[in-house]
């Protein structure tokens, strides 16, 4: 187990620093001139050629890419991800500011949305091809099929415009979190409910299932306590993946309902050429997605002893 | 400018509504405000506003002052709604040669802090801006020299006679000397600055002690609501009572029952531009006949009810052309003559090919329209609009969108590689040669970057600069709004570097509670003092 842990640490050192490098090679690639944008952010909208080299020797633009990725990696590392062009703050900070309330909206979302999902997608197996099983495959299809800013617009004039119950947009208070947490929740749990009936249909036709159910075990442990918890390991792995889409930002989601998280901030800052927080979000984002990975391989060693003994089994 | 929507989600908005507006009761109606309402016992206003655009470095987007303005601030000079300038802090004002500018403070006003507005403070800001680059008006630490406790010059570090119609923009709003401009706002304005939660709302509450005529409303919220559909979704659902940059595709869903629409005069303008210097394929341009053609060719009432849905006027300047004052009718500009578009084409030797395209020498008289400026949406779907209606006189354009401000320019300073582009622009200042200058002056050497780059593509050459030069040495109001006009006809009527399309409105959506609301053609220069609330 320990080994195991160690192995899957060990692995992201180098996808972590191919992130980095991405990181920094995707601004490059961008139009836009970064020592103009942040000129004119600054408010000069006429350097003279002096303050123009002033800047780009300043940001240490003159310097040959491998060094300045070097001393960029170096300060990232340390927790310094410069400062933002458009806002003057440091890009941490900005982040850091904004993340909570994106973790917040996609955590409900992803709870919000397993909670419809798992329920759905067993009771759809255990009916299969029955009216219950044909109600959940339509619902998850619509959820799929909906866009999420189609989806955010109809239910703020149903909630909100017609019936008045929930606030239009805002973080103020905790209603202002349904609506836009609904949204993302919606999308998420059509893919889950397919997903997890599909995982269920698989489990409940192994033999340990048929097995159980000869020992005379409650069908409710059947179901939840064995085919359920093989089906776990898939659920969880799309789980992670889509929370961590989730975390780096609902673009979409976070415009309509006006919620400050990361995700408008960065879509800005690329509209505005901000190198240094496209930079950080990507590294930012990109260690987060390594985390959750990392995250869900640890989980498929507490549902599933087959890994562990697995990776025993291979010398580990 | 207003921050564009795009074409699906507008449409996805629209039929969204449509749904559940059929599935649903509708909303109950009320009377329009009568011309002598009860006014609200609360008088408190909630205003949906664009993406908050403040950044707290002291530089650029000062709280409360730009690019939202609050009311918080004043100018020296204001820029009235006919884009003259007025009386603000300054009675008044005199031009002293070569390139001074006398102020004189009036007398009685006071910080919301119940200081005394002195020339100390006028001093103050000048600094502040100086070290942020000097501004638009170039100043340097040495501009604002004080004479005495109520006279104060400013003297640019360059020649610069238009400082006057450049400070009336809110960006030069005078704050108390030692207030912190980027947390603890403290000017002169009609209302006294109460919370700034980022992102969120800017909270501003009535100045009791201003000095003009005292706001009837006693509290301001704007709410920072960067989707366009989600603030009329707010102003319908009745969470705020007004909101700013109104979607043009919602005006005629807004102004319904208990809401209404404000309309502003021409403040915007959207037009293209034909590069005159660029290198093959991108060259015809340099063909003036082509030009003409293209100005001839396009309908622009079309472009006005089709494209800005008839939030908009047809325009034969590039500027509003109030600002023109007396000399408006200079430009002549161009409508729709399909024949004389095919005619100047003709004569020129562009025949028609057998796919109705004209060629000449060999080749085809294909053209690419750049879009992107500010964004591609906001000129959504006039580029369509052209192509079919050049396409008639034998033109073939072909679209190219960029997807952003600075994806439009690294294009235009990389060669210029398009024959036309489309911009919209807008007038935040009462100087008429600004746009002109900035876009089509010959380039200089060393000069700025931006208008080199323009200059680059589109600068007609000596005459025009010569004109330029004549707007910015004028001091006389007419004279600089003969040498603009003159500038501007020589640009559209002679050489047709500019076509004009449309001048648009600024478009805001308002609860019929909302009284004596007065829409400013430039969005930074609105004022929220005459706005009272109804019962």
């Amino acid at each position: 187990m320990t080994r195991y842990v160690a192995r899957r640490l060990l692995y992201l050192v180098p996808v972590w620093l191919g992130i980095s490098l991405l990181a920094f090679s995707l601004a490059l690639l961008a139009p836009g001139d970064p020592v103009r944008s942040t000129l004119q952010a600054q408010g000069i909208d006429a350097p003279s050629a002096e303050q123009v080299r002033e800047l780009r020797r300043e940001l240490g633009l003159d310097d040959p890419g491998p060094i300045r990725y070097a001393k960029w990696l170096a300060a990232a590392v340390q927790g310094d991800l410069g400062y933002s062009v458009r806002t003057g703050e440091p890009v941490l900070r900005s982040l850091a500011d904004r993340f909570p309330r994106t973790a917040q909206l996609a955590l409900i979302a992803i709870v919000l949305g397993l909670a419809l999902a798992l329920p759905l997608g067993i009771l759809a197996a255990l009916f299969r091809d029955r009216a219950m099983d044909h109600v959940s495959r339509l619902g998850a299809l619509v959820g799929a099929s909906i866009p999420s800013f189609w989806l955010a617009y109809l239910l703020i004039i149903l909630f909100a415009v017609q019936l008045r119950l929930l606030p239009v947009a805002g973080s103020n208070t905790p209603q202002h979190v349904i609506l836009p947490a609904l949204t993302l929740a919606i999308g998420a749990a059509a893919s889950l409910t397919r997903l997890t009936r599909s995982a269920m249909l698989e489990e409940l036709t192994q033999e340990y299932v048929r097995t159980a159910r000869s020992k005379g075990l409650r069908e409710r442990s059947v179901v939840v306590g064995h085919a359920l918890r093989n089906a776990l390991i898939a659920i969880v792995t799309v789980t992670g993946i889509r929370l961590a889409g989730l975390l780096g930002g609902a673009v979409i989601v976070e415009t309509i309902f006006a919620w400050p998280g990361i995700g408008k901030y960065v879509v800005d800052s690329i509209s505005g050429r901000d190198y240094p927080t496209i930079q950080g979000f990507v590294l930012f984002a990109g260690t987060l997605v390594l985390l959750i990975n990392l995250a869900v391989d640890l989980m498929y060693v507490a549902l599933d002893p087959r890994v562990r003994l697995g990776g025993r089994a291979g010398g580990d | 400018m207003s921050r564009p929507i795009s074409g699906a989600r507008a449409l996805a908005f629209l039929l969204a509504t449509s749904i559940v507006a059929a599935a649903c009761a509708p909303a109950a109606t009320g009377p329009v405000a009568s011309a002598a309402p009860q006014l609200a016992d609360v008088q408190e206003v909630i205003v949906a506003a664009e993406a908050d655009g403040y950044r707290n470095d002291g530089k650029r987007n000062l709280l409360g002052m730009f690019p939202l303005n609050t009311n918080v601030y004043e100018t020296l000079v204001t820029l009235s709604p006919t884009y003259q300038v007025e009386p603000g802090l300054a009675t008044k004002w005199e031009f002293r040669s070569p390139n001074t500018y006398r102020f004189t403070l009036r007398q009685g006003v006071k910080f919301h802090d119940g200081a005394p507005l002195t020339t100390k403070d006028v001093k103050a800001v000048m600094d502040r801006m100086a070290t942020a680059g000097g501004g638009t008006v170039g100043i340097d630490e040495k501009s604002a020299v004080i004479v005495d406790e109520l006279n104060i010059d400013i003297t640019p570090k360059r020649t610069n006679l238009r400082a006057l119609q450049q400070l009336v923009h809110p960006s030069w709003g005078i704050h108390k000397a030692d207030a912190d401009v980027n947390t603890k706002p403290v000017g002169t304005g009609p209302f006294k600055f109460t919370s700034y939660t980022k992102a969120d709302r800017i909270v501003v509450e009535a100045n009791g002690d201003y000095w003009g005529t005292k706001p009837t409303l006693r509290k301001i919220t704007w709410r920072f609501i960067p989707d366009p559909n989600t603030r009329v979704l707010a102003l319908q659902a009745g969470e705020v009572q007004a909101v700013t940059a109104l979607p043009r595709e919602s005006a005629k869903t807004v102004a319904t029952g208990e809401l209404r629409v404000a309309t502003s005069k021409v403040g915007a303008y959207e037009a293209i531009y034909v590069n005159i210097h660029g290198k093959q394929p991108y060259d015809l341009g340099q063909d003036k006949a082509v030009r003409e053609a293209i100005a001839y060719a396009i309908d622009k009432q079309g472009v006005v009810q089709n494209v800005w849905q008839g939030n908009a006027e047809v325009l034969q300047t590039m500027i509003p052309p109030d600002i023109l004052g007396g000399s408006r009718s200079v430009v002549k500009g161009t409508n729709r003559d399909v024949a004389k578009a095919k005619k100047i084409l003709d004569d020129a030797g562009w025949r028609a090919g057998a796919d109705g395209i004209r060629e000449k020498g060999g080749r085809k008289l294909q053209l690419t329209m750049v879009v992107g400026y500010p964004s591609p949406e906001i000129h959504r779907p006039m580029p369509e609009f052209a192509q079919a209606q050049l396409k008639e006189v034998g033109i073939d354009l072909k679209i190219v969108t960029t997807p952003d401000t600075a994806a439009y320019e690294k294009r235009l300073a990389s060669g210029a590689e398009g024959d036309l582009w489309v911009e919209a622009g807008s007038q935040n200042d009462g100087n008429p040669c600004f746009l002109p200058d900035l876009l089509f002056a010959s380039p200089v050497p060393g000069g700025d970057a931006e208008s080199n780059m323009y200059g680059n593509a589109f600068a007609p050459g000596p005459k025009f600069d010569a004109a330029i030069k004549q707007c910015r040495e004028s001091t006389s109001v007419e004279d600089v709004q003969k040498a603009a006009a003159g500038a501007m006809k020589l640009l559209i009527d002679d050489e047709f570097v500019v076509i004009p399309l449309a001048g648009t409105f600024r478009l805001f959506g308002l609860s019929n509670k909302v009284l004596d609301f007065v829409a400013h053609p430039a969005g930074v220069h609105q004022r929220w003092d005459s706005v009272r609330l109804a019962k």
